[in-house]
Protein backbone atom coordinates (compact mmCIF):
# COMPACT_ATOMS: atom_id res chain seq x y z
CA UNK A 1 0.00 0.00 0.00
CA UNK A 2 2.86 2.40 1.04
CA UNK A 3 4.64 1.38 -2.21
CA UNK A 4 1.43 2.10 -4.24
CA UNK A 5 1.19 5.83 -2.66
CA UNK A 6 4.49 6.85 -3.40
CA UNK A 7 4.58 5.53 -6.99
CA UNK A 8 1.45 7.37 -7.66
CA UNK A 9 2.53 10.38 -5.86
CA UNK A 10 5.58 9.92 -7.83
CA UNK A 11 3.94 9.79 -11.75
CA UNK A 12 0.85 11.26 -10.95
CA UNK A 13 2.85 14.76 -11.54
CA UNK A 14 3.42 13.01 -15.03
CA UNK A 15 0.31 11.76 -15.65
CA UNK A 16 -1.50 15.15 -14.94
CA UNK A 17 1.07 16.84 -17.30
CA UNK A 18 0.58 14.27 -20.17
CA UNK A 19 -3.03 14.72 -19.59
CA UNK A 20 -2.84 18.35 -19.88
CA UNK A 21 -0.65 18.26 -23.01
CA UNK A 22 -2.73 16.01 -24.81
CA UNK A 23 -5.82 18.23 -23.76
CA UNK A 24 -4.03 20.85 -25.31
CA UNK A 25 -3.06 19.46 -28.62
CA UNK A 26 -6.49 18.05 -29.24
CA UNK A 27 -7.87 21.66 -29.19
CA UNK A 28 -4.99 22.91 -30.94
CA UNK A 29 -5.68 19.78 -34.38
CA UNK A 30 -9.43 20.12 -33.56
CA UNK A 31 -9.51 23.58 -34.02
CA UNK A 32 -8.06 24.01 -37.18
CA UNK A 33 -10.61 21.80 -38.74
CA UNK A 34 -13.31 22.37 -36.79
CA UNK A 35 -15.66 25.41 -36.18
CA UNK A 36 -14.09 26.79 -32.73
CA UNK A 37 -16.50 27.12 -30.04
CA UNK A 38 -17.17 30.54 -29.28
CA UNK A 39 -16.54 30.89 -25.85
CA UNK A 40 -12.50 29.97 -26.29
CA UNK A 41 -12.55 32.69 -28.97
CA UNK A 42 -11.95 36.17 -29.56
CA UNK A 43 -16.35 35.83 -30.16
CA UNK A 44 -16.37 35.71 -26.43
CA UNK A 45 -18.33 38.24 -25.03
CA UNK A 46 -15.47 39.73 -22.60
CA UNK A 47 -12.32 39.08 -24.70
CA UNK A 48 -14.35 41.06 -27.86
CA UNK A 49 -15.53 43.62 -25.43
CA UNK A 50 -11.92 44.14 -24.11
CA UNK A 51 -10.58 44.08 -27.67
CA UNK A 52 -12.99 47.13 -28.77
CA UNK A 53 -12.04 49.47 -25.65
CA UNK A 54 -8.53 48.69 -26.81
CA UNK A 55 -9.33 49.47 -30.66
CA UNK A 56 -11.32 52.69 -29.49
CA UNK A 57 -7.92 54.14 -28.07
CA UNK A 58 -5.72 52.65 -31.29
CA UNK A 59 -8.11 53.73 -33.87
CA UNK A 60 -7.40 57.27 -32.54
CA UNK A 61 -3.90 57.21 -34.26
CA UNK A 62 -4.96 56.03 -37.58
CA UNK A 63 -7.43 58.63 -37.77
CA UNK A 64 -6.38 60.52 -40.50
CA UNK A 65 -4.81 57.10 -42.90
CA UNK A 66 -7.94 55.94 -42.44
CA UNK A 67 -10.13 59.00 -43.56
CA UNK A 68 -7.85 59.67 -46.93
CA UNK A 69 -8.22 56.15 -47.85
CA UNK A 70 -12.27 56.29 -46.93
CA UNK A 71 -12.32 59.52 -49.17
CA UNK A 72 -10.59 57.63 -52.15
CA UNK A 73 -13.23 54.68 -51.98
CA UNK A 74 -15.79 57.20 -51.71
CA UNK A 75 -14.36 59.08 -54.70
CA UNK A 76 -14.07 55.92 -56.97
CA UNK A 77 -17.67 54.70 -55.58
CA UNK A 78 -18.85 58.08 -56.89
CA UNK A 79 -17.27 57.78 -60.13
CA UNK A 80 -19.07 54.03 -60.61
CA UNK A 81 -22.76 55.44 -59.58
CA UNK A 82 -22.57 58.18 -62.48
CA UNK A 83 -20.83 55.36 -65.14
CA UNK A 84 -23.54 52.86 -64.21
CA UNK A 85 -26.44 55.46 -63.81
CA UNK A 86 -25.13 56.37 -67.77
CA UNK A 87 -25.80 53.10 -68.89
CA UNK A 88 -28.79 52.23 -66.64
CA UNK A 89 -30.54 55.25 -68.93
CA UNK A 90 -28.98 54.14 -72.08
CA UNK A 91 -30.54 50.66 -71.73
CA UNK A 92 -33.41 52.05 -70.36
CA UNK A 93 -33.98 54.62 -73.54
CA UNK A 94 -32.70 51.51 -75.99
CA UNK A 95 -34.66 48.49 -74.34
CA UNK A 96 -37.92 48.94 -73.02
CA UNK A 97 -39.36 45.30 -72.48
CA UNK A 98 -36.92 44.00 -70.45
CA UNK A 99 -38.23 42.50 -67.18
CA UNK A 100 -35.19 43.15 -65.17
CA UNK A 101 -31.95 45.55 -65.23
CA UNK A 102 -30.08 44.44 -62.76
CA UNK A 103 -28.49 41.08 -63.04
CA UNK A 104 -29.21 38.05 -60.76
CA UNK A 105 -25.70 37.53 -59.93
CA UNK A 106 -24.80 41.74 -59.17
CA UNK A 107 -28.04 41.78 -56.53
CA UNK A 108 -25.25 42.23 -53.42
CA UNK A 109 -25.37 44.89 -50.60
CA UNK A 110 -22.80 45.79 -48.15
CA UNK A 111 -22.60 45.80 -44.20
CA UNK A 112 -19.32 48.04 -43.19
CA UNK A 113 -17.78 47.17 -39.92
CA UNK A 114 -14.64 47.83 -38.43
CA UNK A 115 -11.90 45.19 -37.30
CA UNK A 116 -11.41 45.06 -33.97
CA UNK A 117 -8.49 41.96 -33.88
CA UNK A 118 -6.06 41.12 -36.60
CA UNK A 119 -2.82 39.12 -36.68
CA UNK A 120 -1.10 39.01 -39.57
CA UNK A 121 2.41 37.28 -38.10
CA UNK A 122 1.00 33.71 -37.67
CA UNK A 123 0.78 30.78 -39.62
CA UNK A 124 -2.72 30.95 -39.69
CA UNK A 125 -4.60 34.33 -39.36
CA UNK A 126 -8.11 35.45 -38.00
CA UNK A 127 -9.85 38.91 -38.28
CA UNK A 128 -12.21 39.62 -35.49
CA UNK A 129 -15.25 42.77 -36.73
CA UNK A 130 -17.87 44.29 -34.49
CA UNK A 131 -20.53 42.89 -36.85
CA UNK A 132 -22.47 39.63 -35.85
CA UNK A 133 -25.68 37.47 -36.54
CA UNK A 134 -27.91 40.57 -35.66
CA UNK A 135 -26.59 42.34 -38.46
CA UNK A 136 -27.43 39.93 -40.82
CA UNK A 137 -24.02 38.36 -40.95
CA UNK A 138 -23.66 34.52 -41.98
CA UNK A 139 -20.49 32.54 -42.43
CA UNK A 140 -19.46 32.09 -45.49
CA UNK A 141 -19.52 35.46 -46.49
CA UNK A 142 -16.60 37.74 -48.44
CA UNK A 143 -14.95 40.49 -46.67
CA UNK A 144 -13.41 43.30 -48.70
CA UNK A 145 -11.53 46.31 -47.60
CA UNK A 146 -11.14 49.81 -49.33
CA UNK A 147 -8.33 48.41 -51.55
CA UNK A 148 -9.28 44.69 -52.33
CA UNK A 149 -10.19 41.26 -50.63
CA UNK A 150 -9.55 40.67 -46.86
CA UNK A 151 -10.93 36.81 -46.06
CA UNK A 152 -14.42 35.09 -45.45
CA UNK A 153 -16.54 35.10 -42.27
CA UNK A 154 -16.21 31.97 -40.55
CA UNK A 155 -18.15 32.11 -37.38
CA UNK A 156 -20.57 34.66 -36.34
CA UNK A 157 -22.09 35.10 -32.57
CA UNK A 158 -24.64 37.67 -31.44
CA UNK A 159 -22.37 41.08 -32.12
CA UNK A 160 -18.99 39.83 -33.02
CA UNK A 161 -18.14 38.03 -36.36
CA UNK A 162 -14.28 35.98 -36.76
CA UNK A 163 -12.96 35.83 -40.48
CA UNK A 164 -10.23 33.76 -42.07
CA UNK A 165 -7.90 36.58 -42.90
CA UNK A 166 -6.54 36.22 -46.86
CA UNK A 167 -3.34 35.29 -44.63
CA UNK A 168 -4.56 31.64 -44.01
CA UNK A 169 -3.61 29.14 -45.44
CA UNK A 170 -7.18 26.98 -45.21
CA UNK A 171 -8.77 29.56 -47.37
CA UNK A 172 -8.41 29.64 -51.16
CA UNK A 173 -9.61 32.48 -53.52
CA UNK A 174 -10.86 31.95 -56.52
CA UNK A 175 -9.01 34.63 -58.99
CA UNK A 176 -8.99 35.60 -62.71
CA UNK A 177 -6.16 38.09 -64.30
CA UNK A 178 -8.32 40.70 -65.26
CA UNK A 179 -6.75 41.21 -68.75
CA UNK A 180 -7.38 37.49 -70.10
CA UNK A 181 -9.77 35.99 -67.83
CA UNK A 182 -8.10 33.29 -67.07
CA UNK A 183 -8.88 31.99 -63.54
CA UNK A 184 -6.80 29.88 -60.82
CA UNK A 185 -6.28 29.76 -56.70
CA UNK A 186 -4.51 32.20 -54.95
CA UNK A 187 -3.18 30.91 -51.44
CA UNK A 188 -1.37 32.10 -48.91
CA UNK A 189 2.08 30.54 -48.10
CA UNK A 190 2.60 31.84 -44.50
CA UNK A 191 5.70 33.51 -45.15
CA UNK A 192 5.41 37.58 -45.96
CA UNK A 193 1.93 39.37 -45.63
CA UNK A 194 2.45 41.46 -48.01
CA UNK A 195 2.71 38.60 -51.01
CA UNK A 196 0.19 35.52 -51.80
CA UNK A 197 0.65 32.81 -54.33
CA UNK A 198 -1.59 31.91 -57.16
CA UNK A 199 -1.56 28.91 -59.02
CA UNK A 200 -3.86 26.89 -62.04
CA UNK A 201 -2.70 29.17 -64.80
CA UNK A 202 -2.06 26.85 -67.64
CA UNK A 203 1.78 27.93 -69.34
CA UNK A 204 0.37 28.37 -72.76
CA UNK A 205 -1.26 31.88 -70.85
CA UNK A 206 0.93 34.88 -71.61
CA UNK A 207 1.45 36.80 -67.95
CA UNK A 208 3.39 40.30 -67.36
CA UNK A 209 4.47 41.51 -64.08
CA UNK A 210 2.17 44.70 -62.91
CA UNK A 211 -1.09 42.47 -64.48
CA UNK A 212 -4.07 42.73 -62.17
CA UNK A 213 -5.88 40.42 -60.81
CA UNK A 214 -9.37 40.22 -59.74
CA UNK A 215 -11.84 38.11 -58.20
CA UNK A 216 -13.33 35.81 -60.43
CA UNK A 217 -17.25 35.51 -59.77
CA UNK A 218 -17.39 31.96 -60.10
CA UNK A 219 -18.10 31.47 -56.20
CA UNK A 220 -21.13 32.72 -54.43
CA UNK A 221 -18.38 34.49 -51.73
CA UNK A 222 -17.13 37.30 -53.58
CA UNK A 223 -19.02 39.11 -56.77
CA UNK A 224 -16.60 39.24 -59.90
CA UNK A 225 -13.84 41.90 -60.32
CA UNK A 226 -13.23 42.77 -56.96
CA UNK A 227 -9.31 43.35 -56.59
CA UNK A 228 -6.89 41.48 -55.22
CA UNK A 229 -3.47 42.32 -56.49
CA UNK A 230 -0.88 42.56 -59.21
CA UNK A 231 1.78 40.26 -60.25
CA UNK A 232 4.89 40.32 -58.93
CA UNK A 233 7.00 38.21 -60.48
CA UNK A 234 6.18 34.59 -62.02
CA UNK A 235 8.33 31.52 -62.55
CA UNK A 236 7.84 28.58 -65.03
CA UNK A 237 9.88 25.75 -64.91
CA UNK A 238 10.91 23.92 -67.69
CA UNK A 239 8.64 20.40 -66.95
CA UNK A 240 5.86 22.23 -65.22
CA UNK A 241 2.14 22.19 -66.89
CA UNK A 242 1.00 25.76 -64.76
CA UNK A 243 3.01 28.56 -63.62
CA UNK A 244 3.77 29.68 -60.10
CA UNK A 245 2.65 33.42 -59.42
CA UNK A 246 3.87 35.96 -56.82
CA UNK A 247 0.79 38.23 -56.15
CA UNK A 248 1.67 41.45 -54.36
CA UNK A 249 -1.76 41.54 -52.07
CA UNK A 250 -3.82 45.19 -53.08
CA UNK A 251 -4.65 45.50 -48.91
CA UNK A 252 -2.15 46.02 -46.80
CA UNK A 253 -3.01 43.79 -43.41
CA UNK A 254 -1.14 45.73 -41.01
CA UNK A 255 -2.94 48.95 -41.34
CA UNK A 256 -6.72 48.21 -42.74
CA UNK A 257 -9.35 48.91 -39.78
CA UNK A 258 -12.62 49.34 -42.22
CA UNK A 259 -13.80 46.30 -44.03
CA UNK A 260 -17.21 45.74 -45.89
CA UNK A 261 -18.65 42.83 -45.71
CA UNK A 262 -20.88 40.78 -48.88
CA UNK A 263 -24.24 39.82 -48.46
CA UNK A 264 -25.38 38.06 -51.55
CA UNK A 265 -28.66 38.03 -51.83
CA UNK A 266 -29.27 35.07 -53.81
CA UNK A 267 -27.03 33.23 -52.61
CA UNK A 268 -29.45 30.44 -51.03
CA UNK A 269 -31.75 30.28 -54.47
CA UNK A 270 -28.01 29.69 -56.34
CA UNK A 271 -26.89 27.01 -54.14
CA UNK A 272 -29.77 25.62 -54.10
CA UNK A 273 -29.87 24.76 -57.83
CA UNK A 274 -26.28 24.06 -57.72
CA UNK A 275 -27.03 21.40 -54.91
CA UNK A 276 -29.26 19.74 -57.08
CA UNK A 277 -26.56 19.22 -59.10
CA UNK A 278 -24.38 17.08 -56.33
CA UNK A 279 -27.27 15.45 -55.60
CA UNK A 280 -27.26 14.02 -59.23
CA UNK A 281 -23.92 12.25 -59.15
CA UNK A 282 -24.16 11.34 -55.93
CA UNK A 283 -27.33 8.95 -57.09
CA UNK B 1 0.55 33.51 2.30
CA UNK B 2 -2.59 35.22 1.18
CA UNK B 3 -0.25 38.03 0.27
CA UNK B 4 1.46 35.74 -2.45
CA UNK B 5 -1.62 34.53 -3.82
CA UNK B 6 -3.18 37.80 -4.12
CA UNK B 7 -0.29 39.00 -5.78
CA UNK B 8 0.48 36.06 -7.97
CA UNK B 9 -3.62 36.92 -9.06
CA UNK B 10 -2.55 40.80 -9.88
CA UNK B 11 0.54 39.21 -11.75
CA UNK B 12 -1.95 37.10 -13.53
CA UNK B 13 -4.17 39.89 -15.05
CA UNK B 14 -1.34 42.49 -15.42
CA UNK B 15 0.85 39.89 -17.44
CA UNK B 16 -2.23 38.53 -20.03
CA UNK B 17 -3.52 42.10 -20.53
CA UNK B 18 -0.26 43.44 -21.62
CA UNK B 19 0.42 40.73 -23.27
CA UNK B 20 -2.64 40.34 -25.42
CA UNK B 21 -3.66 44.07 -25.40
CA UNK B 22 0.03 45.40 -26.07
CA UNK B 23 2.44 42.87 -27.18
CA UNK B 24 0.57 40.87 -29.42
CA UNK B 25 0.37 43.57 -31.26
CA UNK B 26 4.12 44.61 -31.82
CA UNK B 27 6.10 42.97 -34.01
CA UNK B 28 9.46 43.91 -33.69
CA UNK B 29 10.87 43.78 -37.72
CA UNK B 30 7.62 41.87 -38.64
CA UNK B 31 8.53 38.49 -37.31
CA UNK B 32 9.46 39.17 -34.04
CA UNK B 33 6.83 38.72 -31.53
CA UNK B 34 7.92 39.10 -28.03
CA UNK B 35 5.10 37.05 -25.14
CA UNK B 36 6.48 37.97 -22.16
CA UNK B 37 3.34 36.45 -20.14
CA UNK B 38 5.27 32.95 -19.05
CA UNK B 39 6.83 35.38 -16.48
CA UNK B 40 4.43 34.52 -14.01
CA UNK B 41 5.13 30.74 -14.25
CA UNK B 42 8.41 31.87 -13.89
CA UNK B 43 7.68 34.08 -11.03
CA UNK B 44 5.43 31.39 -8.60
CA UNK B 45 7.29 30.72 -5.40
CA UNK B 46 9.91 27.90 -5.83
CA UNK B 47 7.87 25.76 -3.00
CA UNK B 48 4.93 25.48 -5.25
CA UNK B 49 3.29 22.32 -5.68
CA UNK B 50 3.93 20.98 -9.28
CA UNK B 51 0.43 19.97 -10.05
CA UNK B 52 -0.57 23.49 -8.95
CA UNK B 53 2.01 25.04 -11.53
CA UNK B 54 0.90 22.41 -14.64
CA UNK B 55 -2.65 23.54 -13.63
CA UNK B 56 -2.15 27.20 -13.64
CA UNK B 57 0.11 26.98 -16.59
CA UNK B 58 -2.65 25.36 -18.17
CA UNK B 59 -4.97 28.44 -17.66
CA UNK B 60 -2.59 30.91 -18.47
CA UNK B 61 -1.92 29.44 -21.80
CA UNK B 62 -5.75 28.92 -22.52
CA UNK B 63 -6.20 32.50 -21.50
CA UNK B 64 -3.92 34.14 -23.97
CA UNK B 65 -5.16 31.12 -25.97
CA UNK B 66 -9.06 32.56 -26.48
CA UNK B 67 -7.51 36.22 -26.98
CA UNK B 68 -5.24 35.35 -29.40
CA UNK B 69 -7.77 32.66 -31.51
CA UNK B 70 -5.09 29.88 -31.52
CA UNK B 71 -6.76 27.29 -28.94
CA UNK B 72 -4.46 24.91 -27.60
CA UNK B 73 -1.03 26.62 -28.85
CA UNK B 74 0.10 28.47 -26.00
CA UNK B 75 -1.65 26.12 -23.48
CA UNK B 76 0.59 23.21 -24.69
CA UNK B 77 3.85 25.57 -24.21
CA UNK B 78 2.76 26.38 -21.05
CA UNK B 79 1.90 23.26 -19.60
CA UNK B 80 5.80 21.90 -21.00
CA UNK B 81 7.11 24.96 -19.71
CA UNK B 82 5.29 24.56 -16.17
CA UNK B 83 6.45 20.86 -16.34
CA UNK B 84 10.17 21.80 -17.00
CA UNK B 85 10.36 24.59 -14.16
CA UNK B 86 11.03 22.70 -11.31
CA UNK B 87 13.57 20.27 -12.38
CA UNK B 88 15.61 23.27 -13.90
CA UNK B 89 15.81 24.62 -10.51
CA UNK B 90 16.88 21.62 -9.09
CA UNK B 91 19.68 21.53 -12.04
CA UNK B 92 20.84 24.57 -11.32
CA UNK B 93 21.23 25.59 -7.46
CA UNK B 94 23.25 23.81 -5.60
CA UNK B 95 22.17 24.79 -2.28
CA UNK B 96 18.26 24.39 -1.01
CA UNK B 97 16.13 27.13 -1.34
CA UNK B 98 14.65 28.64 1.34
CA UNK B 99 10.71 28.02 1.26
CA UNK B 100 8.45 30.39 -0.36
CA UNK B 101 11.07 32.10 -2.09
CA UNK B 102 9.88 33.82 -4.98
CA UNK B 103 12.61 33.14 -8.57
CA UNK B 104 14.50 36.44 -8.89
CA UNK B 105 17.49 38.25 -9.30
CA UNK B 106 18.14 38.33 -5.35
CA UNK B 107 16.66 34.70 -4.46
CA UNK B 108 18.46 32.95 -7.42
CA UNK B 109 21.50 35.11 -7.99
CA UNK B 110 22.34 37.10 -11.01
CA UNK B 111 23.93 34.52 -13.51
CA UNK B 112 21.45 31.49 -12.15
CA UNK B 113 18.84 33.59 -12.81
CA UNK B 114 19.65 34.85 -16.52
CA UNK B 115 20.27 30.62 -17.11
CA UNK B 116 16.97 30.14 -15.81
CA UNK B 117 14.87 32.60 -17.78
CA UNK B 118 16.84 32.36 -20.88
CA UNK B 119 16.26 28.33 -20.68
CA UNK B 120 12.83 28.53 -20.03
CA UNK B 121 11.64 31.64 -22.42
CA UNK B 122 13.84 29.09 -25.15
CA UNK B 123 11.39 26.31 -24.29
CA UNK B 124 8.40 28.07 -24.51
CA UNK B 125 9.33 29.99 -27.72
CA UNK B 126 10.28 27.14 -29.06
CA UNK B 127 7.15 25.05 -28.90
CA UNK B 128 5.38 27.78 -29.98
CA UNK B 129 6.94 28.62 -33.64
CA UNK B 130 7.41 24.63 -34.30
CA UNK B 131 3.77 24.16 -33.53
CA UNK B 132 2.09 27.03 -34.87
CA UNK B 133 4.18 26.02 -38.02
CA UNK B 134 3.24 23.15 -37.32
CA UNK B 135 5.95 21.31 -39.78
CA UNK B 136 9.85 21.06 -40.04
CA UNK B 137 9.42 22.87 -43.55
CA UNK B 138 11.40 25.83 -43.56
CA UNK B 139 13.28 24.88 -40.44
CA UNK B 140 15.78 27.61 -40.36
CA UNK B 141 13.28 30.17 -41.09
CA UNK B 142 11.32 29.40 -37.98
CA UNK B 143 14.34 28.67 -35.44
CA UNK B 144 15.63 32.09 -36.58
CA UNK B 145 11.92 33.52 -35.93
CA UNK B 146 12.15 31.38 -32.33
CA UNK B 147 15.57 32.67 -31.27
CA UNK B 148 15.31 36.06 -31.87
CA UNK B 149 12.01 35.95 -30.29
CA UNK B 150 13.22 34.32 -27.13
CA UNK B 151 16.20 37.34 -27.28
CA UNK B 152 13.93 39.69 -27.10
CA UNK B 153 11.28 37.90 -24.80
CA UNK B 154 14.16 37.37 -22.28
CA UNK B 155 15.54 41.11 -22.74
CA UNK B 156 11.99 42.20 -21.80
CA UNK B 157 11.30 39.90 -18.71
CA UNK B 158 14.95 40.73 -17.18
CA UNK B 159 14.21 43.94 -18.08
CA UNK B 160 10.60 44.10 -15.61
CA UNK B 161 12.92 42.43 -12.79
CA UNK B 162 15.78 44.86 -12.86
CA UNK B 163 13.07 47.48 -12.56
CA UNK B 164 10.92 45.94 -9.96
CA UNK B 165 14.69 45.44 -8.01
CA UNK B 166 14.75 48.69 -7.68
Amino acid sequence: MRKLLIFLTRYSIVGLFLLLEIVSFALFVGNERYPKSVFFSSGNAVISGLYSISSHVTDFFKLRSNNQELCEENARLKNRITLLENRLALEQAGLADTTRFVNPEKETTFVSARIIHNTTNRMRNYITLNRGASDGIRPDMGVVGPQGVVGIVRSTSERFSTVISLLNPIMQVNCKIKRNNYNGLLRWNGKDYRYAQLTDIPRHVSLYIGDTIVTSGLTTTFPEGIPVGVIENFMLNEGDAFYSIQVKLATDFRSISNVNIINYKNRDEQRMLENLNESDETR
Amino acid sequence: MLQTIIQNIIRFIVLVLVQVLVLNHIQFLGFINPYIYILFILSLPVKTDRWIILLLSFALGITVDSFADTLGLHAFACVLTGFLRDPLIKLLSATEENPGATPSFTTFGASMYVKYVVMLTLVHHMTIFFFDAFSFTNFTGTLFRAVASTAISTLFILGIQLLKKH
